[in-house]
């Protein structure tokens, strides 16, 4: 069992596996693994939200470094992250700077630079200052989701979601059911798609082909899916599923003093970087 | 075996269950008790209710299913109907058809302790529980895995060890081997072994793989066309007793008990009637051949089969040469060289991950091989497009559902004209007669969805042949049906065989294979391993077990044999003496379909089928349907 794992009296005997199959094993220093789904989740949320009023470059920046900061110490590093970190991110920031400079009206912005001439077409450095912010904006917000999303797994959420916020195990337990079903109906529509494509159904080039195409594999994909989830209904039912209000929980997702303080370190962090900042720009 | 007269762990008495939008009842009127301990086989022909039963043990039925329900169950004197399925899951365990859809967790550990975990047992008790059974079912190793890693077998006993964690004395399996590989199969029953040698739970078993299951079993108990409950009683009595009986229901016999039938028609004794494999090659070592007047083969088993044309003066309809297809980073079928005559009816078989799918997938162009790799009459496949393809090779999903993009059943199969630009009077005729011919005329209207599960299969066949294919391929037609259902499709195949169509199918099921199929080709670790005639192929054992396959229960009977060396090398029931009396057309039962020899030999049938060997396919054709003339 890794050290950052949560530990009941009988898992702690049976301590040879580790029931997270997709946890990584890491060093402690990784600390976010071993933080509460709910901490990870609800400790950038402020910031999210007032990311999104920001006009200025610099503070989504600082949360864009706060972020890369955070995953670069509390994550292991794998080529996914990096991958993430230093390709994805970026390369999309580029992206979305560029295109929301070319979007922007250009009567709006301040036109005392001018970037690039093309004919009558000028790009301004006001737009592109506009783009940026934006596509740094953006990237902010991604990135700080990422806090939860490369360091949690499904069922722990779901765990979590159930045990500290109360959700009805019913509906938790069903959402982690759900889980199996995705590389299920992956597969499935692979199939369909083949099929369909060996009937020589709907052919043609363009959107309104791809439309129809597309609305083709909906039925066969719906038919086996409420079938196969009926059938797993029947299975849960089976086995006692909901039987009692609550069930016995082999994995405790605990709520501890250091999940406490990650919050309320993230968020200090987050007043004093937006009082830093302020006006951001509007 | 446990005393019958023991207090009834399961007491059924006058049960009829009619689903909610259905007026008749199946089952519909059936009583009997299961004591503790006990293992009980419940057979019955297809459509007679039994998974319907089996719903009701633990209440599901009517509590999740809506239906209505007459006379009672009681499971440990609990109503079911009035017990909630929470509490009746710690009486009953349940064990369903498909593997996969019993899934829950994302390890092996967590699956299996989910139930007790419902049951709010302490934590130490659930490990307890869920260790127990996973020893018990030989996944304890594998505890930290993800299910999705295991085999098809592996999954089931995860089931099984599921239902055992729950700590119920009655365990209710519906055919927990139906979408099962024969490896798989034997996994199930050695686990399932394990359990009746322990000899505290009581089994109810739905199957229809009697071969397997038979013996495990101590009572069987029998259910009619009708829903009305036929025979109660031990093995020896029902099954050995009244074979004949219930073969006539269109119940499914294991296949050395079918094959006894035939030889004691023959002459021989045979006497008790044996029900497995050993058992029957036990008594015909134990008996001398019969009188004259009994017959001998029906010909030697080394005739060519019906349809195999071996003349040899013909080009060959789908030749394959130097065949290398690659899924993702891995090369699935390496330098394949293969020919499949006109009039064949071919079955790949091979061990999971042979290349099998793969290679039938790439004959019809699903997956577009290397130019110049593939070419059905002609024709090179990896360079054709679709319409051209549709034309010479149809191609059946293994679910017959994936395939339909029409909104009726007339549209479905129309559409397959339509792309060849017929004039729409032509496409009507065409479709209508098709629609006639596959039984199909009256649901021309209908929404394919809502076809029955043959109808969807027969429609999936017609819309693969519409557009005047000779070639059909099929990939698992039989996987999750019944032996009813499965045995009707492969008496549709053989019939159009005979009238000239080329079958290629792959399947798992051996003894299908050695009933239907003239032509084999074995693969192994994507290569052709070997390619012939079914019957040369299958007596050689040393071959079958190279190939990572189990002979069919016929030929473990008769391998070795050395009483009757003539029956050594017999692979199908249809060439063991005594198969030749009055050829029935019975779609229901295995031994229904009697190829005749004296069949006109397949050489004969591409004047049949001129129309679709022509070289301007597209023509308009005064022919009907290609394949089906």
């Amino acid at each position: 069992m890794t050290d950052t794992g949560p530990l009941s009296a009988a898992t702690a005997a049976h301590s040879s596996f580790d029931p997270y199959t997709r946890r990584v094993e890491a060093s402690r220093v990784r600390f976010l693994y071993g933080l509460n789904p709910l901490a990870k989740l609800a400790a950038p949320l402020p910031a999210m939200a007032l990311l999104v009023f920001a006009r200025d470059a610099a503070t989504p920046a600082a949360f864009l470094a706060l972020a890369y900061a955070l995953l670069l110490v509390g994550v292991a590093f794998t080529r996914r992250l990096a991958a993430v970190l230093f390709l994805a991110l970026p390369l999309s920031a580029l992206v979305i700077g560029f295109g929301f400079a070319l979007w922007t009206d250009a009567s709006k912005v301040d036109q005392s630079v001018v970037v690039w001439q093309i004919g009558g077409w000028t790009m301004y450095g006001g737009a592109l200052e506009v783009g940026f912010a934006t596509g740094l904006r953006l990237s902010a917000i991604v990135a700080l989701t990422l806090i939860a999303g490369l360091s949690t797994t499904g069922p722990d959420l779901v765990r979590a979601a159930v045990q500290q916020l109360r959700v009805p195990y019913r509906i938790g337990y069903t959402a982690l059911a759900a889980f199996r079903f995705v590389p299920r109906f992956g597969h499935e529509l692979d199939v369909i798609r083949q099929a369909h494509r060996v009937r020589g159904a709907h052919g043609g080039r363009g959107p309104f082909a791809a439309l129809a195409r597309w609305f083709g594999y909906i039925v066969p994909l719906m038919a086996g899916g409420i079938r196969h989830a009926e059938r797993v209904a029947l299975a849960m039912d089976a086995r006692a599923f909901g039987a009692h209000p609550d069930r016995t929980e082999r994995y405790l997702v605990p709520w501890r003093v250091r999940d406490t303080v990650f919050v309320l370190a993230f968020w200090l962090v987050s007043a004093a970087l937006f009082a830093a900042l302020f006006p951001w720009g509007l | 075996m446990p005393v019958s007269s023991a207090v009834p762990l399961l007491r059924v008495r006058e049960l009829g269950i009619t689903h909610d939008g259905e007026t008749t009842a199946a089952p519909a009127s059936v009583s009997f008790d299961i004591a503790p301990g006990e293992v009980v086989l419940l057979l019955g022909p297809s459509g007679s209710g039994k998974s319907t039963l089996t719903l009701a043990l633990n209440g599901l039925l009517p509590q999740a299913v809506p239906a209505t329900v007459t006379g009672s169950v009681e499971v440990d004197g609990l109503d079911t109907q009035a017990t909630p399925v929470a509490e009746l899951s710690t009486r009953v365990g349940m064990v369903f058809q498909d593997p996969d859809a019993q899934l829950v967790t994302g390890t092996v550990l967590d699956e299996v302790a989910f139930g007790p975990e419902n049951l709010r047992m302490p934590v130490a008790q659930v490990l307890a529980r869920a260790e127990e059974a996973l020893r018990r079912v030989g996944l304890w190793e594998r505890r930290l895995e993800n299910p999705d890693r295991l085999s098809g077998g592996g999954r089931q006993r995860l089931a099984i060890a599921s239902a055992l964690a729950m700590g119920s004395p009655l365990l209710v399996l519906d055919e927990p081997t139906a979408n099962l590989d024969p490896a798989g199969i034997e996994e199930v029953y050695a686990a399932l072994a394990e359990v009746v040698a322990a000899g505290d739970r009581a089994i109810l078993l739905v199957e229809h793989n009697l071969d397997a299951a038979v013996g495990l079993v101590d009572r069987v108990v029998v259910l009619d066309h009708d829903g009305f409950l036929v025979a109660d009683g031990s093995v020896d009595d029902v099954l050995r007793g009244r074979a004949g009986e219930l073969h006539a229901m269109g119940v499914w016999l294991p296949v050395s008990t079918i094959a006894a039938l035939r030889l004691r028609r023959a002459g021989f004794g045979l006497s008790p009637l044996p029900l497995t494999p050993a058992e029957l090659r036990a008594a015909l070592e134990a008996e001398p051949w019969p009188d004259p007047a009994g017959g001998s083969l029906p010909a030697a088993s080394g005739i060519p089969a019906p349809g195999s044309p071996d003349d040899g003066s013909e080009p060959p309809l789908i030749t394959v040469r130097g065949l290398t297809l690659r899924r993702g980073h891995s090369e699935v079928l390496h330098g394949i060289d293969l020919d499949i005559q006109r009039g064949g009816f071919v079955a790949v078989v091979g061990a999971n991950g042979a290349g099998k799918t793969s290679l039938i997938q790439a004959l019809a162009g699903v997956v577009s091989p290397p130019k110049g790799t593939v070419h059905v009459e002609g024709i090179d496949v990896g360079r054709a497009d679709a319409r051209t393809l549709s034309s010479r090779i149809g191609f059946v999903f293994q679910n017959p559902e994936h395939q339909f993009i029409a909104h009726t059943v007339f549209d479905e199969i129309a559409h397959g004209l339509r792309r060849q630009h017929l004039p729409e009077e032509q496409v009507r005729m065409r479709t209508e007669e098709l629609l006639r011919r596959f039984g199909l005329a009256s649901k021309a209207a209908s929404h394919p969805f809502l076809l029955s599960g043959g109808q969807k299969r027969r429609l999936s066949v017609g819309t693969a042949l519409v557009a005047g294919a000779p070639v059909l391929v099929l990939d698992e037609p039989t996987f999750g049906q019944d032996r009813a259902r499965a045995d009707e499709l492969l008496s549709l195949l053989a019939e159009l065989n005979r009238e000239g169509t080329t079958i290629v199918v792959v399947t798992h099921d051996m003894q299908l294979v050695t009933e239907y199929a003239d032509r084999t080709v074995l693969l192994a670790d994507g290569r052709v391993l070997a390619e012939g005639p079914t019957a040369d192929l299958f007596a050689d054992d040393a071959l079958i077990a190279r190939a990572g396959l189990r002979p069919p229960p016929l030929r473990r009977a008769l391998q070795g044999l050395e009483r009757h060396p003539e029956l050594a090398r017999v692979a199908r029931l249809s060439d063991l003496p005594g198969a030749s009396t009055a050829p029935s057309r019975s779609q229901f039962r295995m031994d229904a379909v009697e190829p005749t020899p004296i069949d006109p030999p397949h050489a004969a049938h591409p004047e049949l089928r001129t129309g679709t060997s022509g070289p301007h396919p597209p023509a308009p054709r005064p022919r009907t349907t290609g394949g089906v003339a």
